[in-house]
């Protein structure tokens, strides 16, 4: 600690050298930071699947439905212990504005009470639920930011053509589930649900089904159960295509190309420029001081101590650069989901924040990027002979 | 015993094919409060001699005591110690560090002990008092003139109570007054302090303030 001022000073010494350098790590943590939360943030809601749910589609695309008569007819494949209809409704506050979006979509309630143990509810919220067909259940968070509370009516208007009726959807809310993060992790707080009737009858009974969620008794048998599945439609107009919810969700992010590829590669090339352009800054600083290396080695400092200089004075560089790049991440992420165009990407993410865990790597990051870019400076000065340094003009 | 002894020194550096032998044999004494200057032509090996007297370099062979260490012996973690306990350099470019103090500057080599920031300030500002600088502590050494630097860099070399100065052509970036104040302040240090000087210089007035002078020629010591 006795050194401290002494390093600072350092630092001080080219201050706007010092000061793009730290800018430079200060982008670099800001850019890990809020790519690595989005991953986390997409992570989290994989992990949040489960391995004994399966999810059935049409085969072709989300995009279409599929028949209700199927329903029934996967209720009957061996290993399936439950069946339930669900559809994605793309609902908001006011068409189109997905500024206040959440997500929001139309279950089969009865079954999904039994199949989805993760949305807990109390008995009477669950009856109040059941009795009322426009009646929904909405997450934690959604009644926090909306100040929403049980018995509280709101609409809602699809983008999806086949669930605009020229109206908005009304809706009132019978209960808020609650979550339990150790017997569940991840569970999303912001969903809505409703009655898929509720749907089916306001759209003049002409939807069909966005997807089928089975439970089976067995998770090892997914594989067999999902191919019993297809091959029961398999030489109809409607194909369907069977997966674990985990496969499910993993397969919006593969959507978007190899997402965690490309994020990690955009973070690896901006890591990697920033450890040269340090190493730069460090090797510049070293080189210019070789005589006062000299003359803290004759002053009696051990060419361990010197090194160690060195190798503090790039370590605070990095970790002011990283401590400003988190800061600015946080600020950021919490105003994504306000910004055009993104926002509507991220909006819909469970819990969306700057995890401790990514911030602890963030900084750990500018840490050891600042650490490895003053290790070949540190290890000449360490090298070097006394007489050699204060040789040097 | 004296304060140095110098045993059978020999210095080669090699360069390359090329060996170039600096030091061939030469001994030496240097006694207990003496001040001794050495002369000599550029490349006759005095700098090189005064680095083996301050534990900056090692000889080739024969020994070099201190105080009665052999240095040469001492390990390089050893010798960083055992320099900052008992030599104090006295650079010819004064060497001081440019975004320190005066007051920093001299109390650098106090980092190295266990003292309190109050403890390390109060020596350097002893030492600034002895060279006459105390209120010059502050003051960065572009605001020093050169005759200022190098009493800030003698305080520096004297703050750790060393046994022995060594210095390199201390007068030899300075105008006459300001070497004369400087030769007049390690005639102090000596007098006054007794402390051992070892310096080396090419200016014969310089010379002319030390008790002692000997001269060094292709690296043997003449009378």
């Amino acid at each position: 600690m006795k050194y401290l001022p002494y390093i600072l000073k350092h630092l001080r010494r080219h201050w706007f050298r010092s000061l793009l350098t730290v800018l430079a790590m200060t982008f670099c943590i800001f850019v890990f930071c809020v790519l690595q939360t989005f991953l986390a943030a997409v992570n989290q809601n994989l992990k949040a699947g489960n391995s004994s749910r399966l999810v059935t589609r049409h085969a072709v695309s989300l995009v279409f439905n599929m028949p209700q008569a199927y329903r029934d007819r996967i209720a009957g494949v061996a290993g399936v212990t439950n069946v339930a209809m669900e559809n994605w409704f793309g609902g908001a506050r006011k068409a189109g504005d997905f500024k206040d979006f959440f997500p929001n979509l139309a279950v089969e309630a009865e079954p999904f009470l039994q199949m989805y143990p993760e949305y807990i509810l109390t008995d009477e919220a669950k009856r109040s639920w059941l009795e009322d067909q426009s009646g929904c259940i909405i997450g934690p968070n959604t009644a926090q930011r909306f100040g929403w509370k049980v018995g509280d009516a709101f609409q809602l208007e699809s983008f999806i053509p086949p669930y605009r009726i020229g109206k908005p959807f009304e809706f009132t809310i019978r209960g808020i589930y609650a979550t339990d993060e150790k017997r569940f992790p991840g569970t999303d707080k912001t969903v809505m649900f409703f009655h898929w009737k509720y749907l089916f009858e306001a759209t003049g009974r002409r939807v069909g089904v966005g997807t089928y969620v089975t439970t089976i008794a067995d998770p090892n048998q997914a594989g067999t159960i999902s191919h019993a599945i297809d091959a029961l439609f398999e030489n109809s107009d409607a194909q369907t295509h069977t997966e674990t919810e985990q496969a499910f969700r993993a397969s919006f992010v593969a959507m978007a190309g190899n997402l965690a590829l490309l994020l990690n590669l955009i973070g690896l090339a901006v890591i990697f420029v920033i450890l040269l352009v340090t190493a730069n800054t460090m090797s510049m600083a070293v080189r210019e001081r070789r005589t006062e290396m000299g003359v803290l080695k004759t002053l009696g400092f051990s060419s361990g101590k010197v090194m160690g200089l060195i190798l503090a004075e790039a370590g605070l560089l990095g970790a002011i650069g990283g401590a400003i790049g988190i800061f600015f991440s946080t600020g950021m992420i919490k105003a994504l989901p306000f910004l055009p165009f993104i926002g509507d990407a991220v909006r819909g993410i469970a819990d969306f924040g700057l995890p401790g865990s990514v911030a602890l790597t963030g900084f750990s990051l500018a840490l050891g990027i600042g650490l490895i870019a003053g290790l070949a400076p540190a290890l000449a000065a360490y090298r070097a002979r006394i007489t050699d340094l204060l040789r040097q003009v | 015993m004296a304060m140095v002894e110098v045993r059978g020194v020999g210095k080669v550096y090699r360069r390359d094919a090329q060996t170039i032998t600096v030091l061939d044999g030469l001994d030496l004494d240097v006694q207990e409060g003496e001040f001794l200057a050495l002369m000599g032509p550029s490349g006759s090996g005095k700098t090189t001699l005064l680095n083996l007297i301050a534990g900056i370099d090692r000889p080739t062979r024969g020994s070099v005591k201190v105080a009665g260490t052999n240095v040469a012996a001492l390990s390089e973690g050893a010798l960083a110690r055992w320099r900052s306990h008992n030599v104090g350099f006295i650079f010819q470019f004064y060497n001081l560090i440019p975004v320190l103090t005066a007051e920093e500057n001299v109390a650098l080599p106090l980092l190295l002990e266990r003292l309190s920031r109050k403890e390390r300030n109060e020596r350097a500002m002893t030492a600034l008092k002895i060279v006459g600088l105390a209120d010059r502590a502050k003051h960065s050494p572009r605001q020093l003139s050169g005759g200022q630097e190098q009493r800030v860099a003698i305080a520096r070399a004297i703050v750790g109570d060393p046994k022995v100065l060594v210095a390199d052509e201390p007068t030899g970036d300075l105008d006459a007054k300001s070497a004369e104040e400087i030769l007049t302040l390690m005639e102090t240090l000596n007098r006054d302090f007794r402390k051992t000087i070892v310096m080396v210089t090419h200016d014969p007035r310089a010379a002319q303030r030390a008790k002692r002078q000997l001269h060094l020629d292709k690296g043997v010591l003449q009378a």
